[in-house]
């Protein structure tokens, strides 16, 4: 009901302003526009994303004084904190940097949004801004029309510099105009009733427009021109720190685990900052008052002194939060987990892996989208792999050590075998179906070419499907005849196991190899392994037949399990190809080399026969 | 002269056309270099070792870094070919 209700509030109260008011039509526009610049300068950057930002990023956040750094340079530069967020989270999610370093990003990204106040009172107040939008606004979009990813980059950056610079231009000059006709001032409310309502103003402010940066820069403009106290404008500036926790933590509804547990790191740290500053006051103030004096700033300039009482506010916030990260850590990882619950379609409510990787928020950046794709596509082979070999009544641990097959095969799983079905709802339905809806998702923000490789990783995940799907076929007959008194079947069926076995092993070698040479040799060898493998190919099954040494039945049950294990080998093979393809830069120039093989092969697959 | 035609003609002189295939012949040459490598170590193995299970697993693998050679100078070739 309210969210209905707060657009068409906003928009009413907005057009009511504007009708009595130009000079709030005037400032108004100007926060329009420097939010427009906002999301321009992060389109801007985003250019660059999976590319040189995403390298300095991991390099930069081994510990967590480092990504602390790493997040207010970035943040200083990119003059989001928003963005800085985002790659946080898609890092996060790629399973690259850990939540303590994600936490360090925050805490310097939120330093790093202090710089914004001081270019704004040190230098965007005093000098013509507008004067250097123009020029910035004519290059920019010259070079956003360019087809070179880095100049569009270019392009957008300075384009979103220019807006931003035109958006204070307009909010500067609303706010003098508006001066001469109303003095805002009169509506200041002095001591502790004052500083809450003020807060409550800072934080709606930074609600509607989603952006603490742009309410501080509003607070600045105006404290600049004396529509509001300086006590008011720093309680304005603790609510806009508020505010920005409230649309991280709505923003994270949408978003994975990961998401939601850095929005969760957010709220705890901005709250308990802002908290300590109601609290503290008036300390703060003669803190603030002091460093101001130190650093020379006039006592009259109420700007530049809001500059720093937002730098110590921040700072002073990590300083007490950095001791209790770990804590902190933990408590985020133990009471924020994966949704897991869903109801089948026969009713019952059973518990389903979600996804691991994929977050929405990085849907507008090609490069990551497609690495946290690759991840989650390596995630669902992991679960298809555990029903593989359960499937197949073997320990998942048996195969993934090096126990010599004849003792792998001796080692059941269960007495009794496992539904693959309930196995199928939780573990790869679902993600199967996150993924896709990622991928088509994504798809819309990709360059053809990386759309072609997208459509190689949906190819992928339907092999993982179908190859899981073929287990329960085999399944069945799998586990009658492996307890058959017909010596012969049960040597076919121990066979196929065998087979599955080093073909499951190799895959989980290749999913980890570096080297290109390992890789195209391992696929080499499975694909012929797979063919020498086919039980009518290679002669086994007309052999058994012709010796009478076992029934009819058993023939067609031999013959379409053999199959069924064949399609099995192919599909993960498939898969595993697209993988390597994918996740090394040196296979994936050979792609064709890899994924084709040459009319010799067939003569090496005879040779054994 | 226009600008497409000196984009073209410095694109030519610096040999930056057919970049993706330069670059996939290159990383042929170097995997043609590692099989080759490879080859010569399954063979000295080989060589040392005597007949049983692990010499016959050695023999296949050697069999298949020679189909992987034979099939990177085949790719190779036919690049080289149809750059002419």
């Amino acid at each position: 009901m309210f969210k209905k209700l707060f657009l068409p509030s906003i928009l009413l109260v907005l057009a009511y302003g504007f009708w009595v008011s130009a000079n709030f039509k005037e400032i108004a526009a100007g926060v329009a526009i420097f939010l427009f610049g906002m999301m321009v300068l992060g389109e801007g950057f985003k250019a660059f994303s999976g590319g040189a930002l995403e390298r300095v990023l991991q390099a930069s956040t081994s510990n967590l004084g480092k990504s602390t750094l790493f997040g207010f340079v970035t943040t200083a530069l990119m003059q989001s904190s928003s963005l800085v967020s985002v790659l946080t989270i898609s890092f996060l999610g790629a399973g690259l940097i850990q939540l303590v370093q994600g936490i360090g990003i925050i805490y310097g990204a939120n330093i790093g949004t202090t710089t914004g106040a001081w270019l704004m009172a040190g230098f965007g107040l005093k000098v013509k801004i507008s004067a250097y939008a123009m020029p910035m606004l004519v290059f920019g979009v010259i070079l956003t029309f360019q087809k070179s990813k880095n100049l569009k980059g270019l392009g957008y950056i300075l384009t979103g510099l220019g807006f931003l610079f035109l958006g204070i231009h307009y909010m500067k000059e609303g706010f003098e105009a508006f001066k001469n006709a109303i003095d805002l001032t009169q509506f200041a409310v002095g001591g502790f009733k004052g500083l809450l309502i003020f807060i409550g103003i800072g934080i709606l402010a930074t609600v509607v427009m989603q952006s603490s940066h742009a309410t501080i820069i509003l607070v600045i403009t105006a404290l600049s021109v004396g529509q509001i106290t300086y006590e008011n404008g720093l309680a304005l500036t603790i609510g806009a720190n508020i505010g920005t926790t409230i649309t991280a933590v709505i923003g994270s509804l949408s978003s994975n685990v990961d998401g939601k547990r850095l929005a969760g790191a957010h709220f705890i740290f901005n709250i308990t900052t802002a908290i300590i500053a109601i609290i503290l006051i008036k300390p703060i103030m003669l803190i603030v008052g002091s460093i101001g004096d130190f650093l020379g700033i006039a006592n009259d300039n109420y700007t530049l002194r809001l500059a720093v009482f937002d730098s110590f506010f921040k700072v002073m916030g990590v300083v007490i939060m950095v001791p209790f990260t770990g804590k902190l850590v933990k408590f985020l990882e133990t009471y924020i987990k994966p949704a897991n619950s869903v109801t089948t379609e026969d009713g019952v409510n059973i518990s389903v892996e979600k996804n691991r990787y994929l977050n929405n928020s990085v849907l507008e950046m090609p490069q990551t989208a497609m690495r946290a794709l690759i991840k989650e596509t390596q995630h669902l082979y992991d679960n298809a792999f555990e029903i593989i070999v359960h499937g197949l009544n073997l320990k998942r641990s048996n195969i993934l050590s090096s126990m010599p097959i004849e003792e792998v095969i001796k080692d059941n799983y269960t007495d009794e075998p496992i539904d693959i079905d309930t196995f199928y709802q939780k573990k790869i339905k679902s993600l199967y179906g996150e993924i896709i809806d990622f991928s088509t998702k994504a798809q819309s923000d990709m360059r053809e070419d990386d759309i072609k490789l997208l459509y190689k990783v949906k190819l992928a995940n339907r092999d993982i499907v179908e190859a899981v799907k073929d287990t329960k076929h085999l399944q069945k007959n799998l586990e009658v005849y492996l307890n058959d008194s017909n010596e012969y079947i049960k040597a076919e069926y121990e066979k196929i196991r065998k087979n599955l076995i080093e073909l499951l092993r190799a895959i989980s070698g290749i999913l980890t190899m570096q080297e290109e040479t390992g890789i195209v040799l391992s696929l080499s060898k499975i694909k012929l392994a797979t063919k020498k493998n086919d039980i009518i190919l290679n002669g086994g099954l007309d052999k058994l037949v012709r010796n009478d040494l076992i029934t009819n039945e058993m023939a067609t049950s031999l013959m379409n399990d053999s199959a069924y294990a064949n399609d099995i080998a192919k599909h993960l093979i498939s898969m595993a190809e697209i993988i390597a393809i994918l996740s090394n830069d040196e296979v994936r120039i050979l792609d064709d080399y890899v994924t084709e093989e040459g009319e010799d092969f067939d003569l090496l697959v005879n040779k054994g026969a | 002269m226009g600008i497409k035609k000196f984009v073209n003609d410095v694109t030519d002189v610096l040999g930056l056309k057919n970049f993706d295939e330069q670059k996939k012949k290159k990383a042929i040459k170097k995997l043609l270099k590692k099989l080759e490598k490879k080859r010569e170590d399954v063979e000295r193995q080989l060589a040392n070792h005597p007949k049983d299970k692990v010499s016959k697993e050695l023999a296949d693998e050697l069999e298949l870094i020679h189909y992987q050679i034979k099939k990177g100078k085949k790719l190779l070739a036919k690049l080289e070919k149809d750059k002419k």
